[in-house]
Parts: C-alpha cells; sequence; structure tokens
C-alpha cells in the first residue's frame, strides 16, 4: 500500500493540488482531501463503459482491430478531407493539446475546443476589453468582496470557497467558516420559530417572487470578507451569502449596465432593472466601491445567456470602472480541468485560444464563422475527431446529425455516447490518474498532474495516440504528393 | 461585364477574394479564369466552380446568377464597379469596400459591409449578423457610405459605427448600434433588446417597437420628425433619449411614440 501525497485533481478548473491517494495493487483504494465529484473520480474511473482496444465499425458494428490498423484508418479518414474539425481537448493534457495543434495544421482543418460551448464568450469580451485579473493565491490572501455571478461553486467547484475564497485562511483576509456556522445556527433558529409562527399566522403574506434580497444592506458593510451571490434562482452558494440578488433570466446586462452607471454617480430613470429596485443595485454598488479588493467570479448563467459575450464584455467594463475607485477584479469559473489550458496552448501555437480555421493554411479566427458548432450546423464538414469530449451527448441534435453523416474518429477512455456514434473509436489512458501531464487552472497557472497508477495494457495516452496519427498522416500526404 | 455562374452546389467554405472588379478589371478571360480561390483546404481556380462569361458591355461589372451562400469575401477591399448577385450571398460580403455599389436580390450571409469605408450595398432581402460592423478585436465598424436593407436583419448590427446611413426597412436583432460613436440607423421596423447600447455618439431612429430599453438611457425630448440623410426623414412623433450614462455618451436614440405606449411613463421627465 503506498500513499501519494500532494495528487492534482482532474476534474474541475480548480485543480486542487492537495489530494491523497493511496494505491494498492495498482488500484486507487483511499482518497483524502478531495470533494464528492473527485472521489468518484478517483474511485470510479474503472467503470464498465471503459474501452480496452481500439474499435473499427465494419457492417453498421464496431469491432476491435489492432491499433496499427486504427491509426492508418483515421489517418487515411483526416489526410483526404478537405474541410475535417478537430474538437474536444478540454479534458486531456496541454501536451496532448500541442500535438493536436500540429495535426490540425498538417490536415487544414478547423481546431476547436469545448470553450465554444462555455466559456468561448467570455474569451471574445476579454478581446474587445481585455481583463484585469490575478491569481487565485493573491485572491485568496487579499480579497475582502467575493462576487458570483451567474455560477453555483457549491455544486460545480465544490472546494473554490474551501481553497481561494470566503472560507481560507489568507494572510491577510481571514475565513469567514466561523460566522457562516454561526449564521447556519441562527438561521435553524430562525427556522424553527418561523415555523412556530406560522401555526400561529397562517396567513402570512407571500414573499415577493422578482427580487428576492436574502440580507440587509447592513451586512455589506460589516467587517471581514463578504459573499454576494448574483443569480436567477436561489441556489446552493445563494444560501451561504451576505447579500443576494435575485436577477431576471436574460436580464444581467442590463443589471451590470446599470450598475456601471451607479458606480460612475448617474441618476438612472427606472425604478428597477431586471427585477431588482434601484436601491437594491445603489447599495450594491457602493459596496464595490467601498471594498479593498474585491473579486467578480462569473459562469455559464453570464456567459451562456442572452447577451453572451457582450454580458462579459459589460462585467470586465464595470471592474475597469471599479478599478478608477478601488482595485477589482474578474476571473472566469472555468468548467473541464484543463480547458483553460487548450485555450493557452492553441493561443501560444496558433495565436487564437479557440475556433482556428488552419483550412487557408494559416490560422484564421472569427467565432460564427470557423467555431466548430457553426460549421456542424451549416453542414459543411466531412470529417471530425473528438477526443476527451462527449459532444454526441450534449450538443443539438442538428450538429450531431451533421456530425454522423461523415466519418467519425473518437479518442476517449470511456465508450461515450460519441464514441457509440463513431466509426473509429481509441481507448485513451486517463491523463492525472494514469498518466502524467500537465494543465491550466482557471487563473492561467499551470499545474502538473500526476500518474498514480498504470494504464490497461495496450491503452496509450492521448499524446501518444495523436502522435501515431499525425506521423501517419504525413506519409499518407507524402505518398499523395507523389502520385500527384 | 463578366458573369458567374456556380457549377455546383457549394458545400465547403468557397473564399473568392478575387470576385471583385479591381481585380477583374485589364483580365482577359483566361486570366479571370485562372484566378485562385479556396474550397475548404483546397487552392482552385475560378473556373472550376463558377462557370465564366463574358459580354461587351465596358462597364466593370460583375454579375453572379445562382446560390452563393457559401461564398465568401466577394468585393473585399472594392474601390469602384458594380457586382450584382441575383440568388443568396455568404459571409463577408463588401468587407472593408472603399467604393462602388454591390447589389445582392436574396439574402446575405453575416459581416455585410464589415469594416467598410465607402460605397452603396442594396441587400433585396435579409442580412444576418454584424452588418456594418467591426471585426473581432477592431473598434471601428462601418465609416461612410450607405447600407439599405428590404428586410430583417441579425444581431450586433452597426457595432461600432463611425459614419455612414444604414437603412433597414424590416427589424433589427439586438444589439443593434452598439457601441457607435457616430452616422445614423433607420429601423422602420422593430428592434431587439439591448439597442444602443454602449453608445457614445450617432443617432438610431426606430418606427415600430422597440422591444426593451436599456435603463441607462434617459429622456431628453420628443420631436415630430428627424432627419436620416440629405434624401429622406422618418415621421414621428418620436421619444428622444440620450445614453449610453455608463458611457458618457451622446448618442440619441429616436423612439416612435405612438408604436412605445409602455415608453408613455417617461414623460414625467419632461
Amino acid at each position: 500500500m503506498t500513499v501519494i501525497k500532494s495528487v492534482t485533481c482532474p476534474i474541475c478548473g480548480c485543480l486542487c493540488d492537495d489530494i491523497e491517494v493511496t494505491v494498492e495493487n495498482n488500484e486507487v483504494v483511499k482518497m483524502k482531501n478531495g470533494c464528492a465529484v473527485c472521489e468518484g473520480k478517483f474511485l470510479g474511473y474503472k467503470g464498465e463503459h471503459r474501452t480496452k482496444k481500439p474499435l473499427i465499425r465494419k457492417d453498421g458494428k464496431l469491432v476491435p482491430v489492432t491499433m496499427k490498423e486504427a491509426v492508418h484508418a483515421a489517418a487515411e479518414v483526416l489526410a483526404n478531407a478537405n474541410y475535417p474539425i478537430l474538437y474536444g481537448w478540454s479534458s486531456t493534457s496541454s501536451e496532448a493539446q500541442r500535438v493536436g495543434v500540429e495535426l490540425a495544421e498538417e490536415i487544414g482543418g478547423v481546431l476547436d475546443n469545448t470553450a465554444v460551448v462555455c466559456h468561448g464568450p467570455s474569451i471574445l469580451g476579454v478581446q474587445e476589453v481585455g481583463i484585469p485579473t490575478a491569481t487565485l493565491g493573491q485572491i485568496r490572501h487579499r480579497a475582502d468582496l467575493i462576487i458570483y455571478w451567474g455560477c453555483d461553486p457549491w455544486s460545480a467547484h465544490p472546494r473554490h470557497l474551501e481553497r481561494y475564497t470566503n472560507f481560507t485562511e489568507g494572510r491577510f483576509e481571514k475565513s469567514e467558516w466561523t460566522s457562516y456556522m454561526t449564521k447556519l445556527k441562527a438561521h435553524a433558529g430562525n427556522r424553527k420559530l418561523a415555523s412556530a409562527m406560522r401555526i400561529e399566522d397562517s396567513k402570512a403574506k407571500p414573499k415577493p417572487q422578482a427580487c428576492y434580497v436574502g440580507g440587509s444592506p447592513p451586512e455589506l458593510s460589516k467587517g471581514g470578507r463578504k459573499l454576494i451571490v448574483v443569480d436567477v434562482r436561489k441556489s446552493m452558494t445563494a444560501e451561504m451569502a451576505d447579500f443576494f440578488i435575485q436577477v431576471e433570466p436574460n436580464k444581467d446586462y442590463e443589471v451590470l449596465q446599470a450598475l456601471r452607471a451607479l458606480v460612475k454617480d448617474k441618476e438612472l430613470d427606472v425604478d428597477s432593472v431586471g427585477g431588482v429596485p434601484v436601491e437594491y443595485l445603489q447599495d450594491l454598488a457602493d459596496a464595490l466601491v467601498n471594498c479593498e479588493f474585491g473579486v467578480i467570479f462569473f459562469g455559464m448563467g453570464l456567459t451562456q445567456t442572452a447577451g453572451k459575450f457582450r454580458n462579459i464584455e459589460v462585467a470586465i467594463q464595470l471592474v475597469r470602472d471599479l478599478n478608477s475607485k478601488t482595485k477589482f477584479m474578474i476571473m472566469p469559473m472555468r468548467g473541464h480541468y484543463n480547458v483553460t489550458g487548450a485555450n493557452v496552448v492553441s493561443s501560444w501555437q496558433s495565436g487564437y485560444p479557440y475556433g482556428v480555421d488552419f483550412s487557408l493554411g494559416y490560422p484564421r479566427y472569427n467565432p460564427g464563422e470557423t467555431t466548430c458548432m457553426d460549421v456542424l450546423l451549416r453542414d459543411e464538414l466531412d470529417a471530425s475527431l473528438v477526443i476527451a469530449a462527449d459532444p454526441g451527448a450534449n450538443f443539438p441534435k442538428n450538429a450531431v446529425q451533421n456530425m454522423v453523416k461523415h466519418p467519425l474518429i473518437v479518442i476517449d477512455p470511456h465508450m461515450n455516447a460519441t464514441a457509440m456514434l463513431g466509426d473509429i473509436v481509441f481507448p485513451a489512458a486517463f491523463v492525472g490518474i494514469e498518466v502524467d501531464g500537465t494543465a491550466y487552472r482557471m487563473d492561467s497557472v499551470p499545474i502538473p498532474l500526476h500518474k498514480v497508477v498504470d494504464p490497461p495494457a495496450g491503452v496509450l495516452s492521448d499524446e501518444e495516440i495523436l502522435k501515431k496519427i499525425l506521423e501517419e498522416v504525413k506519409i499518407i500526404k507524402a505518398k499523395n504528393a507523389k502520385v500527384a | 461585364m463578366i458573369t458567374l455562374t456556380p457549377l455546383k452546389q457549394f458545400k465547403y467554405p468557397v473564399y473568392a477574394e478575387c470576385i471583385t472588379p479591381d481585380v477583374f478589371q485589364g483580365k482577359d478571360i483566361a486570366e479571370i479564369a485562372n484566378l485562385p480561390v479556396n474550397e475548404g483546404n483546397q487552392v482552385k481556380n475560378l473556373s472550376d466552380l463558377f462557370k465564366i462569361e463574358e459580354d461587351n458591355a465596358a462597364t466593370p461589372t460583375i454579375t453572379i446568377n445562382g446560390d452563393a451562400s457559401e461564398v465568401r469575401r466577394i468585393g473585399i477591399g472594392m474601390k469602384n464597379g458594380e457586382i450584382i448577385i441575383n440568388g443568396n450571398v455568404g459571409m463577408h460580403l463588401g468587407e472593408k469596400m472603399v467604393g462602388g455599389k454591390i447589389t445582392v436580390n436574396g439574402n446575405a450571409g453575416q459581416w455585410v459591409g464589415g469594416g467598410m469605408k465607402n460605397g452603396l450595398i442594396e441587400i433585396h432581402g435579409d442580412a444576418g449578423d454584424y452588418l456594418g460592423s467591426h471585426y473581432r478585436g477592431v473598434s471601428e465598424g462601418m465609416k461612410h457610405g450607405v447600407i439599405v436593407v428590404d428586410g430583417n436583419v441579425g444581431s450586433d448590427s452597426g457595432c461600432y459605427l463611425r459614419g455612414g446611413v444604414i437603412k433597414i426597412k424590416g427589424n433589427a436583432g439586438p444589439f443593434l448600434g452598439y457601441h457607435m460613436s457616430d452616422g445614423t440607423i433607420n429601423v422602420e421596423k422593430n428592434a431587439g433588446p439591448r439597442l444602443g447600447a454602449n453608445m457614445i455618439g450617432g443617432k438610431i431612429v426606430v418606427g415600430g417597437l422597440a422591444e426593451d430599453m436599456m435603463p441607462t438611457f434617459t429622456i431628453d425630448t420628443s420631436k415630430p420628425k428627424v432627419k436620416i440623410d440629405d434624401t429622406q426623414s422618418a415621421q414621428g412623433p418620436f421619444y428622444v433619449f440620450l445614453g449610453d450614462l455608463a458611457e458618457d455618451g451622446k448618442g440619441k436614440l429616436f423612439i416612435s411614440k405612438a408604436n412605445n405606449p409602455k415608453l408613455k411613463f417617461y414623460e414625467k421627465y419632461l
């Protein structure tokens, strides 16, 4: 039995690197420090859906073949394609992503990562107005006002609050954990009281629906770290917040723009914005201006609702305006553990973070034109390679229909929905469990991933599979050029 | 005059930057046939994709008959002459054009007249998103010239408009005139939400319903009519809003009074 310390968790953009894993007979048997999602992956990754042999579709059925056969078949498809797409990349190592960029350039395809359906709009927003940001370490030690806007870290990034924001003991800012526990106890007491009161008075007035503020402005002037949540519903994170603002769906843009005007001391003609009374927004604007070091974390509640990248643009503009009065930062809550890496590697290699089209022989980037979702919906592709993602399970129906019309190559550890639709399927080792690698945290800090157990016999890493395909593509293209 | 007819229904994107009167001028038909175009990741000759015919008229005009909805960058940077497209056309039509005229008897894709410097584009159909707008990361949209659309336009049209006139006879999508600093946009029917967001100058006239007013616009006055350009003015009465306050902007929104009764509450500030 071996205990391996400081293992990095390959789940979400937090990349917690304090996990302790106990290994016995090449199997993970015990975990420490991880969240439920982390434990779920480390203890349960050897599920029944694991593929261990390359598969090729013959007469409608996927049949096992040798690695050499599968590599040659995949390379044939890619080398002869006129407009192939290469999609996924977010749940693999940056080393594999680097080979992917070379492959896309070699075959003149469209390289896109899962940011296109996730935080792609954040990147567009950043390209419009720039971004004032920091590392999570700086936020941990200094931030005294944390805003989660359109995201629910309690559910999606379970250790974010504990490691980087309100519930962590920073050098200059203390943890709010004790005061949160006190608040919880008081809340439980209040609920008991309310329940007793309800028996007394069953005709209590209903609460307002459009805007529910779970706290009062005095809470915004309390000492220590403050937690503000803005969302369309009262999420689990909102339950913990000192101040919660419920915005009508798809009205975040208006609320952010109104906040910008209020921060600049302008008068508004309207009484409420996005269902939030202007007085509440004024309280919020005062809290923003009066903090020492504030940070906004935003999620898909901003990036994928009406306005998309304009929502991010206006949020960054708010932060920019606030920086003339105090110190403020903003950061996207990246989902997949290495989606940031996919953007970083793609930018470093091609100049563009996602949606890169190599068809003209040089990289081009114009989301809406060169992004894989648009290419799929317009059915312009003639082959696709999907790696470390599952578009078959979560892309729109029309996009998946167009994807499966043409040869589909899948590289994934699991027999996921896309692999089941695939024509050539490669089994891959789990990055961060069975192979080493590098991943970028949501603040773009590279963190090493560790191998803790060996992969099943014959199963290669994403990087090795891609290198084999790339070599074979080069051989086929050289042959084709000779014939021509 | 040159007439181009697509030889097939294009599946892959075709980048045909060579289709402008300036490139065709002074070339014989064999030279035009050999101009390079990209189809997917293959480089081809123009004659591989289009039937090319020439008549004797000396006008520098190009006519495309048929569906060119996958053909992009037609008329890029054109300085003079005319392009007539009888059918639908793809993205980036008339990108950065400096002069001349483009007529589309069909629908056009996104980024029509992106970063246009001058000239005239007439679309007798619908246009996609980013009409007369900027490109990613650039802060300049259309600067001069006129774009007329008979149908509807998509979102983010007239973004970062620096001048010129956009006339839309149908409806417009969200973020019309985003961050515009000069020029005029006239929508005869309805305009989508976030109208004129971040605008710092110029004017937008909405004859129909303005779906949602940004909270950061303040009412200034009301006017019976407004001038669109030297040849046209729109009949009101209109509410006149100033904004965007968040950008200290001085842009003007003219919103039809008759079609927007929900804006009546602003009258108490007049």
